[in-house]
């Protein structure tokens, strides 16, 4: 999952940042809000974290642009806690809305539902033959059996989980799992994949020459 | 209570007044209509009365001889009738005397007036009544009736029409003359004592028309009653639209009192006395209301600046604590809670300041002070800030002796004096030139920057109002640097400007008192 976080305060964005990393996201800062809304557009996010107060463009005005051309899930922090604030930004089309000061597990947690929602699941355990994912805890079983991920691994088993059925282009898998810093042209995700295949069977995920990869059922 | 009600009061006074207004009217009415109608009778009345005494003759021989002087002294008739009577009272004594006993004995012995009784003239007097006077008086109970006395108080005459029991007159012979008419039950009568003693009535039964004025009492009562209604219902109308501004006033306020501030008296015509009432309160529920915003602004903006901090701090130690991590990262998260308690500690301090600023409890030292030499601290201080940022300061300030709080104008002109050197361009100038204007001290404080926009420059001194919309974490800004330092100025009696014109800096014009 790639998520894109704008917020001005460094301190805060820095802990956000390395805290989403460590959850298996793939995370892009930005500091202010012509940043941020150049992110938001032209990058495939799973989810946006908008602060609202922030310089050159304010947080309700890049969820206005954002919304004119894409579906990105937004998730907005800020620290006005009055209804009315809270009415203005899921009316201009935010999906959630976090007040600040919040915990980390919150937020998280909403964060994961945000994506699941997006993805047109309900619930946070995913299924793909003997394989199940539980999102919410991070943890893949395979016959009932855990079976120990990286992080990366992880976040590459949930995103195809989350699309089974679909094939998912490399492109979509680089955009969605590796942040901007990370180099695009390594074979990084083939590394990956194979490993995917020795934890939880060959058969897990199939490639479709030329097009990407697969997981669950035949599309 | 319904009588509470100032509309149920104003019914009530409106209902009375028009009532006895009504009243009032109904009855005057009433005593005028019946008094012309008793004029006319008594017009009538003097009509036939004068021939009607003329008709009553004394007699002749026997009168000469029984009253000798009567005539020879006065041969007139009223007004020298009376005096005379009197006058011959001496005369009449015995001639009384006698009446009575002829009175007593008079033939036939029953009262006057019954019927077959033979009239008397033994004291000689006669009644001829004139036939085309006797047309006057009918045998109809409603047609005009006479009744005449002779001087001893015989009945002589009476017309068809004339009541049985006519009282006869107060004191036949006492007074010559008409006489006041007068009512008896339902009859109008009038009196007039004749010169010879006599005296003739003629009276009306006024039976109809007294049945005629009790209707029309009636009818104006009943008239009078429908006034009053539709009065009332029109009072109604008119009290209530009266009092309608009075009850939106009312239903205004009681909204506003239950917290909406929002709320407004619509007052349509506003140069009414309730109009000019709502246009008054109307604009005092605008301060209120923008009052309170602001206060709510205040407080939301001064939450939302802790907020912040308290983030920072809550999101660095729970990504600390998630794993082990190594000494390197527990500093950088330990720094990073450091910087968010030092500007929480900043805002804190900077609130307090305002606080009491603004409740006067601030004690402003009152000293002598140069307010040049307040400047030249101030640029010695932030020189090495210009300095990273490749700005000059040229300070040109004669001395400028006034009276205040040295250490606050010091906090003054280092906050103009930091903003100059922040908001400025590459290589820029900040300048500080001071003058004295009779007895006022100006100093200013103007940059080389991009200056301050049209749309900031009114708000620029507004707490926690920054011209961009962000925190500025490094500067460590909390937006109360402007507003604490107009509080400082104006508790000094004195005023705190600023001008710009975008592209060619921004000038703040700091004035004191002398």
């Amino acid at each position: 999952m790639r998520v894109l976080i704008v917020e001005d305060e460094p301190d805060l964005l820095r802990s956000l940042t390395q805290a989403l990393q460590e959850e298996g996201y793939a995370v892009d800062g930005a500091a202010d809000g012509e940043t941020g809304l150049f992110n938001a557009q032209n990058y495939a996010y799973d989810a946006v974290l908008l602060d609202v107060m922030l310089p050159k463009l304010d947080g309700w005005e890049i969820l206005r642009r954002l919304r004119k051309t894409k579906k990105t899930p937004v998730l907005m922090l800020t620290a006005r806690d009055q209804p009315k604030d809270r009415v203005r930004g899921l009316d201009t089309g935010a999906d959630d809305y976090v007040v600040k000061p919040f915990d980390l597990a919150e937020l998280f947690a909403r964060l994961r539902a945000l994506i699941r929602r997006s993805a047109g699941r309900t619930s946070n355990v995913l299924a793909v033959g003997d394989v199940v994912i539980d999102t919410g805890a991070r943890q893949v079983s395979r016959g009932g059996q855990a079976v120990a991920l990286t992080a990366r691994e992880y976040a590459l088993v949930e995103y195809l989980a989350l699309h089974q059925g679909e094939v998912v282009t490399r492109t979509a898998l680089y955009e969605h799992l590796f942040d901007e810093n990370e180099s695009t042209l390594s074979n990084l995700l083939d590394v990956h994949v194979s490993n995917i295949r020795k934890k939880l069977g060959a058969e897990f995920i199939t490639t479709r020459r030329g097009h990407g990869y697969c997981v669950g059922g035949a599309a | 209570m319904i009588l509470q009600s100032i509309r149920w009061r104003l019914q009530l006074w409106y209902g009375l007044v028009f009532l006895a207004l009504l009243t009032g009217f109904g009855v005057t009415a009433y005593a005028l209509l019946r008094n012309v109608q008793l004029r006319h009778l008594d017009g009538e009345f003097q009509r036939r009365i004068g021939p009607l005494s003329m008709s009553l003759r004394p007699p002749r021989p026997a009168f000469f001889s029984f009253f000798p002087n009567q005539f020879t002294n006065s041969p007139g008739p009223p007004p020298g009738g009376p005096r005379l009577g009197r006058g011959g009272r001496r005369g009449d004594q015995e001639d009384q005397g006698g009446r009575g006993d002829r009175g007593v004995d008079f033939p036939g012995g029953g009262p006057p007036g019954e019927p077959g009784f033979a009239r008397p003239d033994g004291p000689g007097f006669q009644f001829r009544l004139p036939p085309e006077q006797t047309a006057l008086f009918g045998s109809e109970s409603n047609s005009f009736y006479y009744v005449v006395w002779a001087p001893g108080g015989q009945e002589l005459a009476r017309s068809d029409a004339a009541p049985r029991a006519v009282p006869p007159p107060p004191a036949a012979g006492a007074a010559a003359g008409p006489a006041e008419p007068r009512m008896r039950g339902v009859y109008r009568e009038i009196y007039r004592a004749t010169p010879g003693g006599g005296a003739v009535l003629v009276g009306r039964s006024i039976a109809e028309e007294l049945a005629g004025l009790r209707r029309l009492a009636w009818e104006l009562a009943a008239a009078g009653g429908v006034v009053l209604l539709l009065g009332s219902t029109g009072g109604w109308w008119v009290a209530t639209r009266a009092i309608r501004p009075i009850e939106d006033i009312s239903a205004t306020a009681v909204k506003i009192a239950a917290g909406d501030l929002s709320q407004r008296i619509s007052a349509a015509d506003t140069d009414s006395e309730l109009g000019r009432l709502a246009a008054v309160l109307n604009s005092t529920f605008a301060r209120l209301e923008a009052a309170f915003a602001q206060q709510q602004q205040f407080t939301s903006d001064a939450a939302h600046e802790l907020r912040t901090p308290i983030t920072v701090m809550l999101a660095q130690t729970q990504t600390a604590l998630a794993r082990e991590r190594g000494a390197a990262e527990y500093r950088a998260t330990v720094q990073a809670c450091q910087r968010a308690a030092q500007r929480m500690r900043k805002l804190m301090e900077s609130l307090l300041e305002l606080a009491r600023l603004d409740a006067g409890q601030e004690t402003l030292k009152r000293m002598p002070f140069d307010l040049a030499k307040t400047a030249g601290d101030s640029v010695e201080l932030l020189a090495p800030l210009a300095e990273a940022r490749g700005l000059k300061i040229h300070c040109a300030v004669p001395a400028l002796p006034c009276v205040g709080d040295p250490e606050r104008m010091g906090q003054v002109v280092t906050n103009l004096l930091g903003n100059a050197i922040e908001y400025n361009q590459e290589s820029g100038q900040v300048r500080i030139t001071g003058e004295r204007q009779g007895g006022t001290v100006i100093l200013s404080v103007s940059n080389s920057g991009p200056g301050i926009a049209a749309e900031d420059l009114p708000r620029i001194f507004e707490r926690f109002y920054r011209t961009d919309k962000a925190r500025s974490g490094s500067g460590g800004h909390t937006g109360l640097g402007l507003a604490i330092s107009k509080a400082i100025v104006e508790g000094h009696g004195g005023s705190l400007e600023a001008a710009s014109q975008p592209g060619k800096g921004a000038t703040f014009t700091l004035r004191l008192p002398g």
